[in-house]
């Protein structure tokens, strides 16, 4: 499992602690219940804390998905390692 | 504390705790990550109740405030922004910065500030409350450049300030130091204004964690340290006294030694606070004598009991201290130059706090001294707090004068011309004794600590009665000493609540308690609600003496087995009822 990976679960474990491991990898904010603006405020900011870079407000409307999740930070950083 | 961790917290804390432990956050802005700090840094500070935290309307700081009245709450934690004041100084109003509108945001905010200060004033009488006013910048709102202080914010500076000191001084309310705040978040990296535009959460994590952790503080204290035990030379002063003598020590900018002056400040201040301060020291006990007697000195000899000094192990001197004071290691601070001297120390006694004294480095002692302030400083003053170093030294003159060390003989009891002063009145609910039922350890019923709003609900029932007692002797007065609350029903007492302060032991005044339990309310039983805990030896051994079996959570006292076994007293019992 990739570090980013690693990383984003530890931050959706944080913010959603009653979902199982396994699950977390197919939650969208469409089919969690808990998945409310404020769990993802929270959410964001746990990820700009244990990522170290800040997301942009634009791109946050996109992000409501583990799948989407991991693949903005990936590219984010392939961005800061190209 | 991050973010993340505070989640965790949150989420590993065990569910099976003792009860609710109910908190308003009044604040006008999103809570949100305020929110979750706040809850992971009150189940750190008070781990054994389950937490709720309730906020209130968006946006609604004032409506918020209202409505903390009429619900009921163990405490409440109030942040203020400048945009509660008045909206235009907040960044998501769009009201005008005009020049002609600064002098109604004056106004504006005095009418504000005063409606705080009578709103808390009022609140304060039943509720903790912690506060902190306005800590993002002030916006730029004047015409005036950002490095000159303009008059409206100078104004409304001073308008909060003012309501600040007002509040500083009420028992109940505690409010942020900025000074500190300042120390733990500057200024310019607090405020967040993407969040603040987006989420309506205007501060930076970093800055949320700082707020957060001092406000959790100002609402429940952690445990303060009693007593301090300090070295003398290169420490209390600078020099080896032994080597040049009373007349060589200095504290004095002259000869680069001032921050030992300010060290000994610190300790006057202390004691003169209710501290207990000690010396303990491998030296010369003359040069000592002689040296402390120097009317130079900042802090006195007076100030100082017992001064131990001699050329013996340190452990030993401060095993002789904590007898002198009858407090426990844990309770005390140690200061000292030498690890050595600190390690021998701790090794002898682990739960004490081991402090070396930089003597090196005055930037170090300036940080010592703020430390030494947060290890014991009082929220209030109280009347007992003057009186404990005298009771303690008489105490100890009393104890040298015992013919069998340990013991204290009838006769030394009869000559006491002990005088008891009970109080059984609950209402006005008095301060003194919550406080004394939440510090004491050793002659406690169960250990267990009280909310404000619990001790209140409790005085409230009408089966409830509260039993405070004064003592004092012909060596002094020790002030309000014991605590006894229970609720009675028929001839039978139960007693969730009896606290004796340390001080008081060996004068039999447990029993003289009970005893007047027993007489003014024609008992025929006492039921305990005891509970072991780590400090309360002296609790459970004074009830295997009286009840003659080891003492159990729910044990029973009749009166028949209280006559056979009791002890004689000889108070003189006098009684104080409330109006």
């Amino acid at each position: 499992m990739s570090d980013t990976k690693q990383r984003l679960i530890h931050c959706m474990k944080a913010v959603f602690p009653a979902i199982p491991e396994q699950a977390l990898e197919q939650a969208q904010n469409a089919n969690l219940a808990g998945w409310d603006s404020v769990a993802s405020v929270t959410l964001f900011a746990t990820i700009e804390e244990v990522f170290g870079l800040e997301i942009d407000v634009q791109d946050m409307k996109h992000l409501l998905s583990f799948q989407s999740l991991l693949q903005y930070l990936e590219r984010r950083a392939d961005q800061k390692g190209g | 504390m991050k973010l993340i961790e505070a989640l965790e917290i949150i989420h590993q804390h065990p569910r099976n705790q003792l009860g609710e432990y109910r908190v308003s956050l009044v604040c006008s802005f999103s809570p949100l990550h305020l929110e979750t700090l706040l809850h992971a840094f009150l189940l750190k500070a008070i781990p054994d109740r389950r937490m709720v935290i309730e906020t209130g309307l968006y946006g609604d700081f004032w409506g918020n405030l209202a409505r903390l009245d009429k619900e009921r709450f163990d405490a409440a934690i109030l942040v203020l922004e400048w945009g509660d004041l008045d909206p235009r100084l907040g960044l998501r109003s769009l009201g005008s910065w005009a020049p002609s509108v600064l002098e109604d945001m004056v106004r504006t905010v005095r009418t504000r500030s005063a409606q705080f200060l009578l709103a808390v004033k009022h609140l304060a009488a039943s509720l903790p409350l912690s506060i902190s006013f306005p800590t993002l910048p002030f916006p730029p709102v004047s015409y005036s450049p950002g490095w000159r202080a303009s008059e409206v914010e100078t104004s409304l500076t001073f308008e909060i300030a003012a309501v600040g000191a007002e509040l500083s001084r009420l028992r109940n309310v505690g409010i942020v130091s900025l000074s500190r705040l300042g120390v733990l978040s500057p200024p310019a990296n607090r405020l967040d204004v993407r969040a603040d535009i987006i989420s309506g959460f205007p501060y930076r994590i970093p800055h949320a964690c700082a707020l957060a952790d001092l406000l959790v503080k100002n609402l429940q204290p952690v445990p303060l340290k009693k007593g301090l035990i300090s070295d003398l030379d290169d420490t209390l002063w600078s020099g080896i006294l032994g080597e040049v003598g009373p007349g060589g020590v200095s504290w004095d900018l002259e000869h680069h030694s001032h921050m030992h002056g300010v060290y000994q400040k610190l300790l006057h201040s202390l004691e003169q606070s209710g501290v207990l301060v000690g010396i303990a020291s491998k030296n010369d006990p003359k040069l000592v004598d002689q040296a402390l007697r120097r009317s130079d000195l900042l802090v006195s000899r007076a100030n100082f009991f017992p001064v131990e000094a001699h050329w013996g192990p340190k452990s030993e001197s401060v095993a002789r201290i904590l007898a002198a004071w009858n407090i426990a290691a844990d309770a005390v601070v140690f200061v000292d130059d030498s690890p050595m001297e600190l390690a021998e120390v701790q090794s002898a006694h682990p739960a004490i706090e081991g402090v070396l004294f930089p003597k090196q480095d005055v930037q170090a002692i300036e940080a010592l001294l703020h430390r030494l302030r947060d290890l014991f400083g009082k929220y209030l003053l109280s009347a007992e707090d003057a009186i404990r170093r005298d009771s303690l030294r008489l105490a100890q003159e009393a104890r040298e004068n015992e013919p069998v060390q340990g013991q204290v003989s009838e006769d030394f009891l009869k000559q006491a011309e002990a005088e008891l002063t009970l109080q059984f009145g609950k209402e006005p609910p008095d301060p003194r004794a919550l406080e004394l039922v939440n510090k004491t350890n050793q002659f406690n019923l169960n250990g267990r600590r009280i909310g404000e709003r619990e001790w209140q609900d409790f005085l409230r029932e009408p089966i409830s009665i509260l039993m405070t007692a004064s003592y004092k002797d012909k060596y002094g007065p020790l002030g309000k000493i014991a605590v006894l609350g229970g609720q009675l029903v028929g001839n039978r007492l139960t007693l969730p609540v009896w606290v004796m302060s340390c001080r008081a032991f060996s004068r039999r005044i447990e029993h003289r308690c009970l005893e007047e339990l027993f007489k003014r309310y024609d008992l025929e039983e006492i039921v305990f609600d005891f509970c072991a805990s780590p400090k309360n030896g002296p609790m459970r051994e004074f009830l295997r003496n009286a009840l003659g079996q080891e003492p159990a959570p729910g044990c029973r006292l009749s009166r028949k087995i209280f006559q056979d076994r009791k002890q004689e007293t000889y108070h003189r019992v006098l009684e104080l009822t409330n109006v």
